[in-house]
């Protein structure tokens, strides 16, 4: 097998991250110094050690490769999609209605049928709510539904 | 006998009704997780975390919850191991090999309550062996300066790395992106922002909750979309239910040495359920010799990894309990959630919240007892929730991980964080990034950074004091075999195998 051009990316990615870090650590210094060992030294260390293992990494890679399999690609990147509508949108669409669009995404990704993944998705976020704010105690927001469930 | 009278305090603390009937539901939650495949105990502990944190329960009740569904997961794993072939979590790979081919055989019920009864076994004796030797090690831990525990925490580095299995430079790549994440926010010794980007959401550092779910939440949801795993092959519950006496006995020298063996794997940093797993069976594969017939439903196949499993899970709350320092990626996440109520775990633990430590080493005594209650009678109840569908668990689990976030901030921000590690967490994952490093060098971070520059402080700058007392050479010497070891145990059995398929 031929190496890994995957980790390649990996130990170069880190590499980079490192030496960012390390120079983005350069001028942290503390107005009264009372310690040998200011804010700068442990992330420059961590900064300069992670460049080095991501460049060992950079110049023997291993043998895995990074596979996803083509059937999958999309499934994948509908999910990612989701998730991230769900955390943009959680505030503002409101607790019951984002849950219930994420579970349909969700459910689509999934490979459910989409009236069952919708029905499902409606269903957790309303179960969910009513049990953790009304039950629970559990503060969540409401967003577009505010005018009818209160809060905001 | 002031153990005796700690433990009747724990047990005063574990059997307050609010405890028992939280050890219950946890116990519940976390045989469901762990036998969800896909779904581990640290996934359960991590989305479990915040919500105790949001339900406002008291730190000793949150943390007998989370204990409770970490030892429910090391009971759950084993029944799909058995009956569908497919490991619920890590540690229970090893159950598969044999509990499967003896369901096969129409001895499910056997398995399933051999595998139950040894799992109790191997945490009873895990539990004695904390209450016995627990207080000794933070007694002696107490005399630990910060050059101690700053080796003590690289030790605990060298173990998660070099026992990692495969690929010892991606697990020490975790831990350094963990120990970065941490460095993030306020350096509270100087005043200093340090990679906030000018960003208030950030001035206070990466809360813990959003690393632990977007990693062990968001990424393992979309590892998930990689496992066709149908209900198809659920092997139905046929034969005797229960194991009878001489079954028992059969299996006995083979639970109790392997509850041990899995009990001190547990308590080493970094050596967790599926290495204790993995070495008793091999152990007692070796053992039975000839007459044993591991792989095709030998009965000691399946008492023995499960008994190691949960046993080095209890193992595991011993260095978290007395030193501070994990001994797993779960108690990792417990040691985060003891965070949010402002408790350090370490030597001091034992003296400032005897109530705490002692309360939670009796509820794990008491789950133990609930879990075996339930995982013998009620597997069939269990089993039918293999058959929820994922279109339906997934946004379920997404839900609950979102509500747990929010309800610490309540900010979009915090959300957003999450899903970005995870994602990213997914990438490094499919890369073959172990996470359990991660987490580790994320929550041991400040604690490490402090204490070297405490003892730097204490020494004026002189880097020998980090050498300087025989327990940090030896702490060091111990990492330094832990790195060095198994490379050379792997590279001679890679040699000794070459030797054997090309005969002379």
């Amino acid at each position: 097998m031929k190496p890994s051009s995957s980790d390649r990316v990996l130990g170069a990615a880190c590499a980079l991250l490192g030496l960012a870090m390390a120079w983005a650590a350069r001028d942290y210094a503390a107005p009264i110094s009372y310690e040998p060992v200011g804010p700068r030294a442990f992330p420059q260390l961590l900064g300069l050690l992670l460049a080095a293992c991501g460049g060992w990494m950079l110049l023997r890679p291993g043998l895995q490769h990074f596979e996803l399999a083509p059937e999958l690609r999309g499934p994948v990147l509908l999910l990612g999609v989701a998730v991230l509508g769900y955390a943009a949108l959680f505030e503002w669409l409101g607790f019951p209605l984002a849950t219930a669009a994420m579970g349909l995404l969700v459910g689509l990704a999934f490979g459910g049928r989409w009236w069952r993944a919708l029905a499902g998705g409606l269903g957790l976020g309303l179960v969910l709510y009513l049990l953790f704010d009304k039950l629970l105690d559990v503060v969540l927001p409401t967003g577009l539904l505010s005018f009818a469930l209160g809060g905001r | 006998m002031d153990t005796l009278a700690f433990l009747l305090q724990g047990f005063a603390v574990a059997l307050t009704p609010t405890n028992l009937v939280v050890a219950a539901i946890g116990g519940l939650i976390g045989t469901v997780v762990g036998m969800l495949p896909g779904l581990g105990p640290i996934n359960g502990v991590a989305i479990l975390m915040p919500l105790a944190y949001a339900l406002k329960l008291p730190p000793e009740t949150a943390l007998i919850l989370l204990a409770a569904v970490y030892m429910g997961c090391e009971y759950g794993g084993r029944i799909s191991s058995i009956l569908l072939n497919v490991p619920g979590d890590a540690g229970a790979i090893m159950t598969a090999l044999d509990g499967h081919p003896m369901a096969r055989q129409g001895q499910a019920g056997v398995a399933l309550s051999i595998s139950a009864w040894s799992s109790f076994v191997g945490s009873v004796i895990a539990i004695a062996g904390i209450v016995a030797f627990a207080p000794l090690l933070a007694r002696w831990a107490l005399a630990f300066g910060p050059a101690e525990y700053f080796a003590l925490m690289c030790f605990a580095f060298a173990c998660i790395t070099g026992l990692m299995g495969t690929a010892p430079l991606k697990a020490a790549l975790a831990a350094l992106l963990g120990l970065a994440l941490s460095t993030v926010g306020l350096d509270s010794n100087s005043g200093v922002y340090r990679f906030t980007g000018d960003d208030v959401h950030l001035s206070d550092g990466i809360q813990f909750i959003v690393v632990v779910i977007g990693v062990f939440s968001v990424s393992e949801v979309l590892l998930m979309l990689e496992q066709h795993h149908g209900t198809g092959g659920l092997v139905r519950l046929t034969g005797r239910s229960l194991f009878n006496v001489r079954e028992l006995l059969h299996t006995a020298p083979s639970t109790l040495r392997s509850s041990v063996v899995g009990f001190v794997v547990g308590v080493l940093p970094g050596a967790g359920a599926t290495i204790a797993s993995a070495m008793t069976y091999a152990m007692e594969k070796r053992i039975a010799g000839a007459d044993g017939r591991f792989g095709e439903g030998d009965i000691r196949g399946v008492a023995a990894p499960e008994a190691a499993n949960n046993a080095s899970a209890a193992g595991s709350f011993v260095p978290m309990l007395t030193l501070g320092v994990p001994g797993s990626g779960t108690t990792a996440v417990m040691m985060g959630a003891l965070a949010l109520y402002n408790i350090t775990p370490g030597p001091a633990l034992f003296s400032q919240n005897a109530d705490l430590v002692w309360g939670l080493i009796a509820s794990l005594f008491i789950g133990n007892l609930m879990l075996l209650a339930i995982n013998i009678p009620m597997v069939g109840a269990f089993t039918s929730l293999l058959r929820v569908p994922n279109w339906l668990l997934v946004p379920g689990i997404l839900a609950v991980s979102a509500v747990g976030v929010f309800s610490v901030h309540a900010t979009t921000f915090d959300l957003l964080l999450m899903v970005v590690l995870g994602l990213v967490a997914y990438l490094l994952r499919k890369q073959g990034v172990p996470m359990a490093p991660l987490i580790l060098g994320f929550v041991l971070g400040d604690l490490m950074e402090q204490n070297l520059r405490r003892a730097l402080s204490i020494s004026n700058g002189e880097l020998g004091v980090l050498v300087s007392s025989p327990i940090t050479r030896a702490l060091w010497f111990a990492a330094l075999v832990m790195l060095v070891l198994p490379p050379l145990l792997r590279w001679r059995g890679r040699r000794r195998q070459r030797a054997r398929s090309a005969p002379a």
